[in-house]
């Protein structure tokens, strides 16, 4: 015998057009959050943007910095791709020049490798909610 | 800054975000429960896992 869950209609929701959804992804990419805004779901963007915002914050005033893939440091690579998920932020550092320098007090804070993963989680979340995004776009979620 | 405030902090955001993100809870109601509940896995398997490394010489 099915039961109340399984015999439920399954949501059927409309997508949005095409352009719509690039901006949603492309608008997530450049701020945290901005995909939910451009689909009209300003209180899930506004979490997202204040989540991703203090995760930034808090890591970098935790003494944590962001990488850049360097040569065979592997490793490097990993976490330059999590910290490049935070979009435009990571840009404005990059060419600012910002945020990626370690110095030997900085490393030897307790709190250093918090902060890096305050930062690389931030950047991973925002991929996450660029993902939520299109998927909000293509009508799988509401 | 202690290690536990850092892991206060660190969950108390990221289940915020996983909450906002879920794909299986759709009403505002369920995704409060689903953040409080991720928030207490956190905590709970934090506090295991410190206690599982505690005695070893690391």
């Amino acid at each position: 015998m099915e039961n109340e869950k399984t015999m439920s209609k399954p949501l059927l929701l409309e997508p949005v057009s095409f352009g719509r959804t690039f901006a949603a992804c492309l608008a997530g990419l450049a701020l945290p959050g901005g995909g939910h805004f451009v689909l009209g779901k300003w209180g899930r963007g506004a979490l997202i943007l204040a989540v991703i915002v203090l995760l930034f914050a808090f890591g970098f005033w935790m003494e944590g910095h962001l990488f850049f893939p360097e040569g065979r440091e592997w490793l490097t690579w990993f976490f330059s791709v999590l910290d490049m998920g935070l979009g435009l932020p990571y840009l404005i550092c990059l060419m600012m020049d910002k945020g990626f320098a370690v110095t030997p007090e900085q490393a030897a804070k307790i709190t250093f490798e918090y902060g890096n993963t305050f930062l690389c989680v931030a950047g991973a979340l925002n991929l996450l909610s660029v993902m939520d995004a299109y998927d909000i776009a293509i009508g799988r979620k509401p | 800054m202690t290690h536990f405030l850092a892991m206060l902090l660190f969950s108390f955001l990221v289940s915020i975000a996983f909450a906002v993100l879920s794909q299986e809870h759709h009403t505002t109601e369920d995704r409060v429960k689903y953040g409080f509940k991720v928030f207490g896995y956190f905590i709970g398997v934090g506090i295991v896992v410190a206690w599982v490394l505690y005695p070893l010489p690391l």
